[in-house]
């Protein structure tokens, strides 16, 4: 990418004049143009590794290792299918997707009234609880992993998908009610007053009023679980102990791990890398910008 | 902290003009708190079946194990068989652990030192963003790496250093005939540290473009009547309107990068026994390696007591960091 292509919008832009003085324009100093160039290459970098990646999954693995830089020349779906069956990836994708699913609709449906209580009551016991939810943040999970473990065992939840759904539930609490804490307050308080007025119950206003005005702060929260769900490792490979348990990021370990006795698959590890990386991709590029959006409002505590 | 709590979501609820019917609002702040209204009395009664849920699941799934963790911590236990209390031994144990000292020392490595790299990118990359061109897009790319599981990156960094891998062969026609062992045991660790700066930057970029991006334009057309340097306009104004920004990415990576496993777990491939290199390890390792790894008798007590000592590293970071960072804040 070259300065001139950088430089041309930048100078209709203010020549457009968005109400934008020139002193915004920050001066072209050279350090500058080499910062943005730099810029522009780990952009094009992300992008191209991306490419890549999803490129390579389509080759066999000895077309990879003879010229790790080619494109494939058709679309073989032999990796995902040996990914599929033999690296056991179509029961992990479809515990992954149970799990992820499953566990983020319940942290969100129980958070969200835990949440609304916290915010639109204001006296000792909930500033206290809101402080109590907020401490998880900070607990990482290394700590609970082995009690965790102990707990489970005792009633025959580890090993088993319900047992990390639960989990996955309790361990997202401290952030999803926070983050939510943080958007109903945000949320202006005369409808519910109106509806109250009307005669609706405490229990109406947040059923029929809040929920529905507070739909966009739900759905970031609930994508941002789907993906931390989707992505957690370390709970999954402690708790999980049978291959038909397994979700994916626990799978693909299992997966590479064989890889040190039977050679290396590259073939069907890039499969089963896209086939974790690509919901995300998808997630993304649907629902970016709530995303970034969320997490920087639920992080600026 | 409140302050943030409560900052409105710009865009998010565009409420207020369209239900311009209703009568004159009445004068009800949100801190409305005689308890007369009925609403307010009714809304109390929900404390049980709103917050119960929530409550039960996250202390019983969260707070007792981290509780529990502590009271592990203090017995010396196999798993099964009988808890032996030994008060702080397991403490005293590990530190004499050099296995321990060194999984520790890495993860206050990643902790300070990849935490800085972080910082210093991030808040470069925020200044050139700051007024370029396309930098929605920019920021869009740099921030998806957040998304990925780190395993991912593991596992491609064993393909691109191998031996006859991608870097090397890049290296090559640079007349690099004898490349580096990249993925040998002493080398793994600082490359998971290339890697997680490279991956975890554009995270704390968006974050920090945030708070940037608060401050309002006439600041930097004051700066430029004034004839401030860029510099200058560093120092005195975006730096102290963003202090709080910084703060908050400094606690973030606190708590995160104690938690760093996956990635050091796969690292360039596995190294056969499906545990990595001892010089790599980091303090979550080593809980995890100690519990779980079926290498020896399971050391319960050794490794929560590595696990509380990350929280404890966690809590006496997190205090510091506030106290440090604490400064009149700047209303703008």
């Amino acid at each position: 990418m070259s300065e001139h292509k950088l430089l041309a919008p930048l100078t209709t832009r203010r020549r457009a004049g968005r109400g934008v003085s020139p002193a915004l324009r920050g001066e072209r100093s050279i350090l500058r143009g080499i910062g943005v160039t730099l810029l522009w290459m780990v952009v094009a970098i992300s992008i191209a590794a991306l490419v890549w990646m999803v490129a390579q999954a389509f080759r066999d693995t000895r077309a990879i290792l003879d010229d790790p830089w080619g494109v494939p020349t058709s679309l073989d779906f032999g990796n995902f299918v040996r990914a599929w069956t033999v690296g056991d990836f179509a029961v992990a994708t479809w515990n992954s997707l149970l799990t992820t699913v499953v566990s983020s609709v319940l942290t969100v449906a129980i958070a969200a009234p835990c949440s609304y209580y916290l915010s639109r009551v204001d006296n000792k016991l909930t500033q206290g609880l809101s402080l109590y939810f907020i401490l998880g943040l900070g607990i990482p999970a290394q700590v609970i992993l082995i009690p965790l473990f102990v707990m489970l065992n005792k009633v025959y939840l580890t090993d088993s998908i319900i047992g990390l759904n639960l989990v996955y539930i309790g361990v997202s609490m401290p952030f999803t009610v926070f983050l939510l804490t943080a958007f109903f307050r945000s949320l202006p308080l005369e409808m519910e007053e109106a509806a109250a007025l009307d005669g609706t119950t405490a229990f109406g206003t947040f059923w029929r009023i809040t929920l529905p005005l507070a739909k966009g702060g739900i759905l970031t929260a609930f994508i941002l679980q789907v993906i931390s769900h989707w992505n957690e490792t370390l709970l999954a490979l402690t708790l999980l102990q049978s291959t038909e348990k397994y979700t994916l990021p626990v799978a693909l370990i299992s997966f590479v791990q064989q890889q040190t006795y039977s050679g290396a698959d590259w073939g069907g590890l890039f499969a089963g890398l896209v086939i974790v990386v690509l919901p995300m991709l998808i997630i993304y590029v649907w629902l970016g910008r709530r995303l970034t959006e969320g997490l920087t409002l639920g992080m600026g505590k | 902290m409140t302050l943030h709590l409560t900052e409105p979501r710009t865009g998010g609820a565009p409420v207020h003009s369209p239900e311009s019917r209703k009568p004159v609002p009445r004068k009800s702040q949100r801190g409305s708190r005689p308890g007369g209204s009925s609403i307010d009395v009714q809304r109390k009664k929900l404390l049980i079946p709103f917050v119960g849920p929530a409550f039960v699941l996250y202390t019983v799934l969260f707070i007792v194990p981290a509780l529990g963790a502590v009271w592990i911590s203090l017995h010396k236990w196999a798993g099964s068989g009988p808890m032996k209390f030994v008060g702080l031994d397991n403490y005293g144990r590990i530190f004499r652990d050099q296995l321990f000292l060194s999984s520790f020392g890495n993860t206050l490595l990643l902790l300070f030192v990849v935490g800085t790299a972080i910082f210093v990118l991030a808040f470069a990359l925020t200044l050139v963003l700051r007024d370029m061109a396309g930098k929605k897009i920019a920021r869009n790319v740099i921030f998806f790496p957040h998304l990925i599981n780190a395993l991912v990156f593991g596992v491609l960094a064993g393909f691109i250093f191998n031996p006859g891998g991608m870097v090397n062969t890049l290296l090559a026609p640079l007349g690099v005939t004898d490349p580096p062992k990249w993925l040998a045991q002493d080398n793994i660790f600082p490359l998971i540290m290339v890697t997680l700066v490279c991956t975890t930057t554009g995270y704390f970029t968006t974050i920090l473009m945030a708070g940037v991006d608060r401050i309002p334009p006439y600041y930097y057309e004051d700066c430029a009547l004034a004839g401030a340097s860029a510099f200058q306009r560093l120092r005195y104004v975006i730096l102290p309107l963003t202090w709080d920004v910084f703060g908050t990415c400094a606690v973030l990576w606190t708590i995160s990068s104690v938690k760093i496993f996956e990635i050091v777990w796969v690292f360039g491939g596995s190294s056969g026994a499906g545990v990595p290199p001892t010089q790599s390890w980091t303090a979550a390792v080593y809980t995890y390696v100690n519990a779980f790894s079926g290498q020896s008798t399971p050391a319960y007590g050794a490794a929560t007591a590595s696990a509380v000592l990350s929280l404890a590293l966690i809590s006496v970071l997190v205090v510091l960091l506030r106290r440090a960072m604490r400064r009149d804040a700047v209303e703008f």
